[in-house]
């Protein structure tokens, strides 16, 4: 079967009625799973898994992949809005979304998420199209030293993150390692910092120690300074975004449609990290870095693309050998397993109109997303008029289901609790909390590839140097914590002279 | 725009309850029903599976659920709930609260002996009550297509000579159900435990390891391997089962023991109740899965997630559980995994 003719067969189901319609439905779902803080696609894919049992398995792939990626996609809206992720991939839009919504800008920055979301999604599309059966090879150069230098090359970025002093920036980010190494080691079997706690065990979700440190501690701003801001955060303002708008952000959108679909591609990367090196990137190559983290629209437009490039980039392993890359990844090899399909290299060859049927719907999601999102802006954004009171409650309520609806714990919700102190107490004392949840999200990885590393080498730390994807990035991650200091020096002996 | 709160809030409460599936009943009155010593469920059944959504506890206990259902085998209508945490800790905790309350049944497989021999979980098999297995599984071992072995026998051997050059690769951490499975056939064939370089990869990227020589071999469940098996990128050196398995692709896997090595390991799952339950409550149960697993229902879903059909009752349950927990714990010694 030519890949030509798979993919004419996808083009006719992607358009067929029934295509249209569960496609629609998917993006519907998932974009307003992904606007409430916390309840993620994972577990919306779960629980649409019994629905689809007499489906067609295309259909239903093509309505749970569409769940997927339109949380992504509404998963901006609340941290924009209320500083509150509506997923894990997108904190980092949080960063310059949510400044920019407390400086009256609230409609531009969702139409500027919604506009880089859909060209971030509909490009990589177009990649996933052209390289699926190509990028395979590559999804799978990446071994463990690979994914440790990756690390190191993020945590560089630590420093970038913070717009004061570094010293407490570090501070952050080894309070964030400290945080994650909680719960069973999973080289060993050991229990670290368990306290014999067997809620611990797992260690502490991601979401927890987002909403924590951002909404949680928003609300707590919020309540206790309730005096003083009184700001006019009532106002939606313009959603036109001006040509030097458009014509700003378009680099970072063209840059991250490629680079987050990259990272997507590559298993246990994911949106996360697609969305905060994206946002590094994007600071470090920005003329004004200093705007980054004060309400920048490169600071919403990157993570925004790189996120939503990334998850259809997640859609290469999954389909084109079977191998999950992330959570929601695995839950949806699950259910193809459940529907008769197996998963795996043959996929491609053996069911062309499922490969393409999916790749070609999600192209038409991203358009109704995209008609989806943008009209709403205004009527969503108007969750910022709601009275003060009643969106503190909002907010803690949301933030509470979200976590929740984890794992159905309530000892999940101390956790939120206790980091959401944490979060008002770093606030208080300008301690910044982006390097905390980088040093989270990348730490834990790190740790574990670079001991994979090391058991598989014997102990031998040459590993990291013999493979050359690995040494390249660790040298960018050498330079990228070099120049900046050469620079200084040179710039001081400069003015001295 | 009180609207959209509001119809979010409804979609938000729905998709939470659909989760919990209800039945949170807690009056608790084990010695009910008539005075002819049988036993009767009068409130909805509970089926808890100790992890998320998705896994292989939560597709038992899904599937046996909506088999109840199907087969209108009981009156009681059934919710299934997922308890996620510490590989099954925080699930079982909550079902030993539920003692005397036998409405709430979970899943289990071997991690519910190995988790707490390692120290992970206060509770044990033995503070519960099995009631049936219904099901097992087998490990598979994998190596890439090109790759010097070509049995078990040879891999063993090149392992006695150079543990350190082979990586041995698993979801699981050490300790737990992919490195013992491996343990136990390695050592069989005469590997000293100790001496096996295993490596956890608990983020999916087993397979992908394999695949780019980080690791060398595969340490699995027999339907992980298939795909990869047609596709002709990986071989499978040999399973844990007793005899060949049935069905296209698997029947060629060989067993360890035709290749002389005399051991095997079963990933039985079958499903337990909370602490004390009287034997007329058990009889009730072991009655119900019984019908199941004789259903034609049943066999379609064993052949759709191509598990294999191991019932025991109450009674053969925990003898084989007694024994199969006598020799994990020889194997945790072993490879000195045990708590002090």
């Amino acid at each position: 079967m030519g890949s030509l003719e798979g993919i004419l067969s996808g083009v006719q189901l992607a358009f067929s009625i029934e295509g249209i319609l569960f496609v629609f439905l998917g993006v519907l779902a998932g974009t307003l799973i992904g606007m409430m803080p916390g309840l993620g696609p994972i577990s919306a894919i779960a629980i649409m898994i019994p629905l689809t049992y007499n489906m067609d398995p295309t259909v239903a792939l093509v309505l749970m992949a569409g769940v997927y990626y339109g949380a992504v996609f509404g998963g901006s809206t609340s941290s924009i809005l209320l500083n509150a992720p509506g997923i894990s991939g997108t904190v980092a839009t949080s960063f310059d979304g949510y400044p920019m919504a407390q400086r009256g800008e609230a409609g531009k920055a969702l139409a500027v998420a919604a506009i880089s979301s859909f060209v971030g999604g509909t490009v990589s599309v177009v990649l996933l199209m052209l390289f699926a059966p190509a990028l395979s090879s590559v999804a799978v150069v990446f071994g463990p030293p690979e994914y440790f230098a990756l690390m190191v090359l993020g945590l560089t970025a630590i420093s970038s993150l913070s717009d004061g002093s570094t010293v407490k920036a570090l501070i952050s980010a080894v309070l964030g390692i400290m945080a994650v190494t909680i719960g069973i080691d999973s080289q060993t079997g050991t229990t670290r910092f368990t306290f014999n706690n067997p809620n611990l065990l797992e260690g502490i979700d991601f979401l927890v120690v987002a909403l924590g440190l951002f909404a949680l501690s928003e609300v707590c701003a919020l309540i206790i300074n309730r005096s003083q801001t009184s700001k006019d955060r009532k106002s939606l303002g313009s959603l036109k975004l001006s040509k030097s708008e458009l014509k700003d952000m378009s680099g970072p959108v063209g840059r991250q449609s490629i680079l987050g679909f990259i990272l997507g591609v590559l298993p246990g990367a994911g949106a996360t990290i697609a969305s905060f090196i994206g946002y590094i990137t994007e600071k470090k190559l920005a003329k004004k870095p200093k705007e980054f983290g004060k309400g920048a629209v490169r600071g919403v437009a990157a993570p925004e693309t790189a996120n939503n490039a990334a998850t259809s980039g997640a859609f290469v392993p999954l389909l084109s050998l079977g191998i999950p890359g992330s959570g929601t990844t695995a839950v949806l090899l699950g259910a193809l397993l459940v529907l008769d399909i197996q998963p795996g290299p043959l996929l491609m060859g053996e069911q062309p109109q499922l490969f393409w049927g999916v790749i070609v719907s999600m192209y038409v999601g991203n358009l109704f997303l995209l008609i989806l999102n943008l009209p709403l802006i205004p009527y969503i954004a108007k969750i910022l008029a709601i009275p003060r009171p009643l969106l503190i409650s909002l907010v803690i309520m949301f933030s509470m289901i979200g976590v929740y609806s984890i794992s159905f714990n309530t000892f999940d919700l101390y956790l939120l609790l206790i980091f959401g102190i944490i979060g008002y107490l770093m606030r208080l004392f300008k301690f910044p909390p982006a390097p905390f949840i980088l040093a989270f999200i990348l730490g834990g990885m790190m740790e574990e590839s670079f001991r994979q590393a090391m058991t598989m080498s014997n102990n031998d730390l040459s590993v990291f140097i013999n493979k050359p994807i690995a040494l390249g990035m660790l040298i960018a991650a050498f330079l990228s914590f070099v120049v900046p200091i050469w620079q200084g020096y040179y710039r001081k002996k400069k003015h001295a002279a | 725009m009180k609207k959209f709160w509001l119809s979010t809030l409804a979609l938000c409460t729905g998709l939470t309850l659909a989760a919990c599936g209800g039945g949170e009943n807690e009056e608790s009155n084990a010695d009910n029903n008539a005075g002819d010593g049988s036993w009767q469920p009068e409130q909805s059944i509970e089926f808890v599976a100790p992890s998320g959504a998705g896994g292989g506890w939560d597709t038992t206990a899904r599937m046996a659920a909506e088999g109840f259902e199907e087969q209108n085998i009981m009156d009681e209508g059934i919710g299934v709930v997922n308890k996620e945490g510490g590989g099954g800790a925080v699930g079982w905790a909550y079902i030993a609260g539920k003692a005397e309350n036998p409405h709430h049944l979970f899943v289990a497989s071997p991690p519910l002996l190995l988790i707490p021999l390692n120290g992970q979980s206060e509770y044990g098999y033995e503070d519960f009550t099995p009631i049936a297995n219904m099901i097992s599984d087998y490990g598979a071992f994998a190596v890439r297509e090109d790759a010097p072995w070509d049995d078990l026998n040879e891999l063993f051997d090149d392992m006695k000579d150079n543990p350190d050059n082979i990586t041995v690769i698993g979801e699981s951490s050490p300790g737990s159900m992919d490195h013992i499975q491996f343990i136990k056939i390695a050592k069989e064939a005469g590997v000293d435990p100790q001496s096996v370089k295993y490596v956890s990869a608990q983020d999916g990227s087993t397979m992908t390891n394999l695949l780019n020589g980080n690791a060398d071999v595969y340490s699995t469940g027999v339907t992980e391997t298939v795909e990869q098996v047609r596709a002709g990128e990986i071989k499978v050196l040999g399973v844990t089962a007793e005899e060949r398995l049935e069905g296209e692709v698997v029947e060629d896997f060989p067993t360890a023991v035709e290749q002389g090595i005399d051991a095997t390991f079963i990933n039985w799952r079958g499903f337990f109740g909370p602490p004390g339950m009287t034997d007329a409550q058990i009889a009730y149960y072991e009655e119900k899965f019984q019908e199941l697993n004789d259903s034609a229902h049943w066999e379609d879903t064993r052949e759709k997630y191509a598990w294999n059909e191991l019932y025991m009752d109450s009674e053969e349950y925990a003898e084989f559980l007694k024994e199969e927990e006598k020799t994990m714990q020889e194997l945790l010694d072993d490879v000195n995994m045990q708590e002090e």
